[in-house]
């Protein structure tokens, strides 16, 4: 009950401090809001129409006194209407969330296979397949979205043409977006698992299994694996953060519609209810993935319950 | 019927003819034109807010736009005026006002006629605040009211003469729409404009594309037109694809036919293809240059701005880094607009005056680094470049810029900035030498660009005179060459204003922003509108 009351207060803390950085890290930096409202920056608007867009939108406050509207606003639930798409905030997040979480998704699942099957077969396979395997996650660890993005593409769309380049209904136009945020996450990943496999594979529980009469199989799946995905899970909900933020880069190069790509316009114009939103969103599914990789890993973890 | 309407009749059908006799751009016409089928389209120019071009106006809008949108008055390859909705301008005396004819046989996609009533609706909708129009109140700012004489007669009555009224109309900015549309609101508007061009808007997915489909009931070709009728395609898929190598990505792979905002290499991989052609424009009004803020330290002082155009080597970059697509230009006008005049005399590259100039201007110190010093202060020039605007390809040219005019002395720093801090940059006139681009299908660009009245801001901020010029004499000459219909004059005041600007080292044009369009070889009958070098659909068919 204490852990569940101080991740809630730890959660409200995130989205206050997540809303008011972004409040004042935008408003900040050059740039006006009101020529987002009116057809973005270099508008030549006239006189009339800024001083009205100012006032219906309260840019003529004090900076201080917008933030408190907003704030009071965020608490009520109500995020607001975006400045350039004039639509509700939650109208435009509703309608790009669903491919952004489809696709972080999708790369959380392809990294955790290729990270977990990484780690169990670099342990296995002797001093060669362990340098291959560290090697390779290294790599991929350090690989940025956008170059990882512009080989697949030429690799898989341009010259095979296996894959299409840009986003399609179907499934097929999934696979170069996830490849690209799933192969440095796996790389990432791969690090963290593979040192505590090869941890649990000189434990004493993994000996006294062993001596139990348990074979290699048994032993890795129901013991080293369980130890190994520990950091894994842990990591996991850093991961989703990491995940959005690879969001903006590759949907903006595979031109799939979602939040990332969402956000990275709404910055460039200004778009503060906008951004303010996408960031509250953002921060609260990340609040959420961290209690619940918290959750997963006491069950994942027997001496977490004891305590 | 006025002498100034038979000329601007003759002047229609004579490039109507000339342009009807050109073969379209694209591919050989390997078969008749084939009816049916869906074309993709992929542009980098960035998704609209609103796809009603009256609202804000900018490039992204005009280029789906043109899709369902005509104007009154439409472009040659020259810039001369031909009819399109309108068929003939005609001004009084004294050019106050302008009488515009109009087809009496066009009507809007939803069924409401084309006329004069329509033509009033749509300019009091673009002057109306609630519209926040930019780019077209702007080209109105002369336009006191449209009075509806007949229904084939539109009078417009203007505060001054306007010589640059017909081209101001010719834009998709003040394109016609269906009154019954606009009385939708804004908002609805927004949405899904109603026109009378060759297609018309069908759906949006937000951040993903537009469908258009075949007006069937199409009339009103523009002058060039390869033939008359419905278009041949029935659905256009407009997609929004940033990443331009992407964009290129998704044209070798076949899952886009057209598109637009190429990147150098990419054309020159295009060209050498058999798959695949390029179209190209000049966009009109201001050539690419460089801007040199003649109202702060250190360009105040017109040594040192001649010192830097004399130093800044840009021939060998634009040569290396451009793979031969671009073409170095001497003129502050795009070279597909009218008047433009070339001076290249005067930015020949010339490392012993510059040097010479520099020390006659005070700049006589240096620092460790082999900056120049006066006082103590060293010789800095600040030059904030907009990377929405400029092409990698270009951003490496002004490196080569910051790294010519170094071995004289200047210490030029580059600041990558995104659009709205590189505006807010501009505004506070925070800066030493830019580049900005200004589109606009007239001449009269010149007097946006460097008449000392706009380097007032207008109340966003923004200010079209970046090079700070103000002359009264050159205020005189362009305010002149706005006002006079005379092509001559014209001529003699546009080629006047443009020597001074040379002469005072003002600006350093680079080459034409060029509008460059990718295409698979299986798209046939595909051209460029030459008022905005904007992509015309209504002849194109694909290959199946």
């Amino acid at each position: 009950m204490r852990w569940l009351l101080l991740r809630l207060g730890g959660a409200v803390f995130v989205l206050w401090a997540a809303a008011t950085l972004t409040f004042f890290g935008l408003r900040l930096i050059p740039g006006d809001p009101a020529q987002a409202i009116l057809g973005g920056p270099g508008s030549q608007a006239s006189a009339e129409a800024l001083a009205q867009v100012r006032a219906e939108y309260g840019l003529d406050q004090p900076l201080f006194t917008q933030y408190l509207t907003q704030l009071g606003r965020l608490v009520t639930g109500d995020l607001g209407t975006s400045y350039s798409l004039r639509t509700p905030v939650v109208e435009v997040i509703g309608s790009q969330i669903g491919g952004t979480l489809l696709l972080a998704a999708l790369a959380l699942i392809v990294a955790w296979a290729i990270a977990l099957g990484l780690a169990l077969w670099s342990t296995r396979g002797g001093r060669i397949a362990a340098g291959v395997g560290s090697a390779l996650e290294i790599v991929a660890a350090a690989v940025p979205h956008f170059w990882l993005a512009t080989v697949l593409v030429l690799v898989f769309s341009t010259t095979l043409r296996w894959f299409p380049a840009v986003s399609t209904a179907g499934p097929e136009g999934l696979v170069l977006p996830v490849l690209t945020l799933a192969l440095p996450l796996a790389g990432f990943l791969g690090q963290v698992m593979r040192e505590s496999v090869l941890d649990a594979l000189d434990a004493p529980f993994t000996l006294s299994a062993r001596a139990r009469g348990e074979g290699e199989g048994g032993v890795r799946w129901r013991h080293v694996l369980r130890h190994g995905s520990l950091p894994g899970i842990a990591l996991s909900g850093w991961a989703f953060g990491w995940l959005i933020s690879g969001a903006v880069v590759v949907e903006t190069i595979f031109a799939r519609p979602g939040l990332g790509r969402t956000l990275l316009n709404a910055v460039q114009l200004r778009d503060v209810p906008l951004v303010v939103g996408m960031v509250l969103v953002v921060a609260l599914g990340y609040v959420v993935m961290t209690v619940a990789t918290d959750a997963a890993t006491r069950v994942a973890d027997p001496r977490m319950r004891a305590s | 019927m006025s002498r100034r309407t038979i000329t601007l009749l003759a002047v229609a059908a004579a490039s109507a003819l000339l342009l009807a006799g050109c073969a379209p751009a694209a591919g050989p016409a390997t078969s008749a034109p084939a009816a049916g089928g869906t074309l993709t389209y992929a542009t980098g120019f960035g998704e609209p807010d609103c796809l009603d071009p009256h609202n804000g106006g900018n490039m992204p809008q005009a280029l789906v736009g043109t899709n369902f949108l005509e104007s009154l008055f439409s472009q040659d390859a020259d810039g001369a005026i031909v009819p399109w909705l309108a068929t003939a301008g005609t001004p009084s005396a004294d050019g106050l006002t302008w009488d515009i004819t109009l087809r009496d046989d066009v009507s809007f996609s939803d069924g409401t006629p084309f006329d004069a009533a329509a033509v009033k609706a749509n300019i009091e909708q673009i002057q109306d605040p609630a519209t926040a129009s930019s780019t077209g109140i702007l080209a109105l700012g002369k336009v006191q009211s449209v009075e509806v004489v007949d229904p084939t007669t539109a009078r417009f009555h203007l505060s001054e003469p306007d010589s640059a009224l017909l081209e101001s109309l010719a834009q998709t900015w003040l394109a016609m729409e269906s009154p019954a549309g606009l009385a939708r609101g804004l908002e609805a508007n927004c949405e899904a404009p109603i026109g009378t061009g060759p297609f018309i808007v069908d759906s949006w997915t937000k951040q993903d594309s537009i469908t258009l489909v075949r007006n069937e009931n199409y009339n009103s070709a523009p002058a060039g037109a390869a033939h008359e009728g419905p278009a041949y395609l029935d659905t256009i898929v407009w997609r929004f694809i940033p990443d331009s190598a992407t964009r290129f990505a998704a044209l070798q792979s076949g899952q886009v036919d057209v598109i637009d905002e190429m990147q150098p290499d990419n054309v020159v991989a295009a060209d050498s293809s058999d798959q695949f052609d390029v179209l190209t424009g000049a966009l009109p009004g201001a050539s690419i240059r460089l801007e040199l803020n003649s109202g702060f330290a250190p360009f105040d002082d017109e040594r040192v701005r001649k010192a830097f155009v004399h130093s800044a080597d840009v021939n060998p970059g634009i040569q290396s880094l451009f793979f031969g697509t671009a073409e170095r230009s001497y003129s502050v006008l795009s070279s597909s607009t009218p008047y433009g005049a070339s001076f290249p005399d005067d930015f020949t590259i010339d490392t012993d005056l510059a040097n010479q100039l520099l020390d006659e201007a005070g700049w006589t110190g240096r620092d460790s680094e082999g900056y120049r010093t006066k006082d103590g202060q060293r010789l800095v020039v600040d030059f904030p470049v907009s990377t929405n605007q400029s092409i990698p390809a270009e951003q490496s040219l002004f490196e080569q810029i910051q790294a010519t005019t170094k071995e004289v002395g200047f210490d030029v720093e580059l600041h990558p900035l995104d659009l709205s801090s590189w505006y807010s940059a501009l505004g506070s006139w925070d800066f030493g030498v830019t580049s900005a681009i200004y589109t606009k299908n007239s001449p009269d660009v010149l007097r946006i660009l460097y008449h000392s009245s706009n380097i007032v801001p207008a109340p966003s901020g923004y200010h079209a005179n970046n090079a700070h010029v103000s002359i009264p004499e050159l205020d005189s000459l362009l305010t002149e060459a706005g006002e006079t219909t005379d092509d001559a004059q014209r001529a003699s005041l546009y080629e006047q204003a443009q020597k001074i600007l040379s002469d005072g080292a003002y600006v350093l044009p680079l080459y034409d922003h060029l509008q460059k369009i990718g295409y698979s070889t299986k798209v046939h009958g595909l051209s460029l509108l030459p008022t905005l070098q904007i992509p015309y659909f209504g002849d194109v068919w694909v290959q199946q």
